[in-house]
């Protein structure tokens, strides 16, 4: 690891040691999984190199992906000195160079960032949210969302992400593998070794999928504790949570239509869900959890205690 | 909630429906509704159902034949998401509820309980939301729905699907219930209808 200019979460031990954990239980179940394959002498294993790249291509162009599929226009200074201003101010808080700024048109609170080291950054916030929070509160919210690129939290999720993906993958492969009696392989498959493999697959899949969203929380448990330090303010971030969503995030996209007509089942893998951003309202962990947290840091900073 | 009011859920559509007029002449009284004039009732279409199939004729007699009848317009659409809309309008507003009443009952009374999806009132919030005053009014909706007897708002900011404006949204539904609304109370079922024919 190469020292960086950026703060880590160095303040708060037990986070940071979940954190390397979880990360190493991933790194095993990865090792496991791919000597698994191997063994098993699936010629599955080709997969990994197309869903590696397709990764990379995401995490390469997630700045780009999301300007289009949220409808975010960058700005300059010129046309939102206010937001540019505050974006600069807590950019050189955290000692890396001034990120790209957009705006979101739209009446839904929120606010994010994304690119893949901190020369890279994007942050983009909804005119929404603007509209709603006081400077105090966006300022923190932006710190957030600073905090998430500081951290090199896009990277590590995109390396977690791999092995969710590639099993997702893997799982609807097999299993139209499997109804369809295979793809002509000359090979002939046992069905039970197969069986076998498909298991294995769905096993995998779940606990990396566990371990990817502990992996999500502890990043937004992270980001809210250096946004907090580099602020010094606590309670402001838990203010603009708690004002925002704390009844909002319950009320759904959803037409009431959709109840009336059922759904199609459809595998939608993980990496094609608009990931390779860091949403501030992210389901993972509770809001009410990360406010008490907030609470409490604030009460530690003001009573000096540690 | 509290030990007092709102904490009920109503046992059936009229109980539900009788809250409806109750809310809006409250908050007609205080300024923050303007009246509005028209409601929806959208169910699922199916021509196997004889009442279904004939329903512009079978409306003409309940909404216009007889003593007590509300004499309240109505229009049928179907929108693009296969759904069917009974679009009635009547200046009336309790004439207007009791319409919609009358014709979800109708539809429930004819073998097709489960087709029914909700009603939609339109109402204008001319009062104060979050720091906004919206002197020219808001357009909203209160959609009912017709499996869980409860009514939420809905505010479109958009045609497409998750355009709503959920603060807003949040705090009317509050200000609702506290005026004796039957307001849904599971937050994720105030599903949006994008879309709306009115």
């Amino acid at each position: 690891m190469t020292s960086t200019t950026t703060r880590k979460f160095h303040k708060d031990r037990g986070l940071v040691t979940r954190m390397y954990f979880t990360m190493f239980m991933l790194g095993i179940l990865y090792a496991v999984f791919a000597l698994f394959l191997l063994g098993a002498g699936t010629p599955l294993i080709f997969v990994a190199p197309i869903v590696g790249i397709m990764i990379v291509v995401q995490y390469y162009m997630s700045d780009k992906l999301i300007l289009m599929s949220t409808g975010a226009k960058e700005v300059s200074a010129e046309q939102q000195p206010e937001l540019h201003r505050m974006v600069k101010l807590l950019a050189d808080r955290y000692g890396m160079p001034m990120p790209r700024v957009a705006i979101i048109d739209t009446a839904i609170p929120n606010a994010f960032a994304t690119g893949r080291n901190p020369k890279n950054a994007l942050v983009a916030v909804t005119t929404g949210i603007q509209q709603r929070l006081s400077e105090r509160e966006l300022q923190a919210v932006i710190g957030h969302e600073l905090a998430h690129v500081a951290n090199r939290d896009m990277r590590v999720l995109a390396i977690a992400n791999f092995l969710v993906t590639l099993t997702s993958f893997l799982m609807t492969m097999l299993f139209w593998n499997m109804l369809f009696g295979g793809m002509g392989g000359r090979r002939s498959n046992n069905g039970g070794g197969m069986m076998m493999v498909y298991l294995v697959t769905i096993i995998v899949y779940f606990i990396g999928q566990l371990l990817v969203l502990a992996l999500t929380r502890y990043r937004e448990y992270g980001a809210d504790h250096t946004g907090a330090e580099i602020s010094g303010d606590p309670g402001a971030l838990a203010d603009a949570l708690e004002k925002i969503s704390g009844t909002v995030a319950g009320i759904p996209d959803k037409d009431l239509r959709k109840l009336q007509t059922a759904n199609a089942f459809l595998i939608i893998p993980a990496a094609l869900k608009g990931q390779g951003s860091m949403n501030l309202f992210s389901t993972h962990p509770p809001l009410q959890e990360r406010v008490k947290r907030l609470r409490e840091l604030e009460a530690r900073m003001r009573y000096g205690l540690r | 909630m509290g030990i007092f009011g709102g904490s009920k859920t109503p046992k059936n559509d009229w109980s539900a429906m009788s809250t409806v007029i109750k809310a809006e002449a409250k908050l007609q009284a205080l300024g923050e509704i303007t009246p509005a004039r028209r409601a929806g009732v959208i169910y699922r279409n199916d021509d196997e159902n004889g009442f279904l199939k004939d329903i512009d004729r079978e409306l003409n007699t309940i909404l216009y034949v007889g003593q007590g009848a509300t004499k309240t317009a109505f229009e049928i659409e179907d929108d693009d998401r296969g759904m069917r809309w009974i679009v009635l309008e009547d200046g009336n507003f309790n004439d207007l509820v009791s319409s919609v009443y009358t014709v979800g009952n109708a539809i429930s009374a004819n073998d097709a309980s489960e087709n029914l999806l909700a009603a939609v009132f339109e109402l204008y919030f001319t009062g104060t939301v979050e720091d906004n005053t919206y002197r020219s009014g808001l357009r909203t909706y209160w959609i009912y729905r017709y499996d869980r007897k409860t009514f939420y708002p809905f505010v479109p900011t958009g045609e497409s699907e998750g355009e709503r404006d959920r603060p807003t949204e949040a705090r009317m539904g509050h200000d609702l219930r506290k005026h004796g609304l039957a307001v849904e109370k599971s937050l994720t079922e105030w599903m949006g209808l994008w879309g709306i024919p009115f």
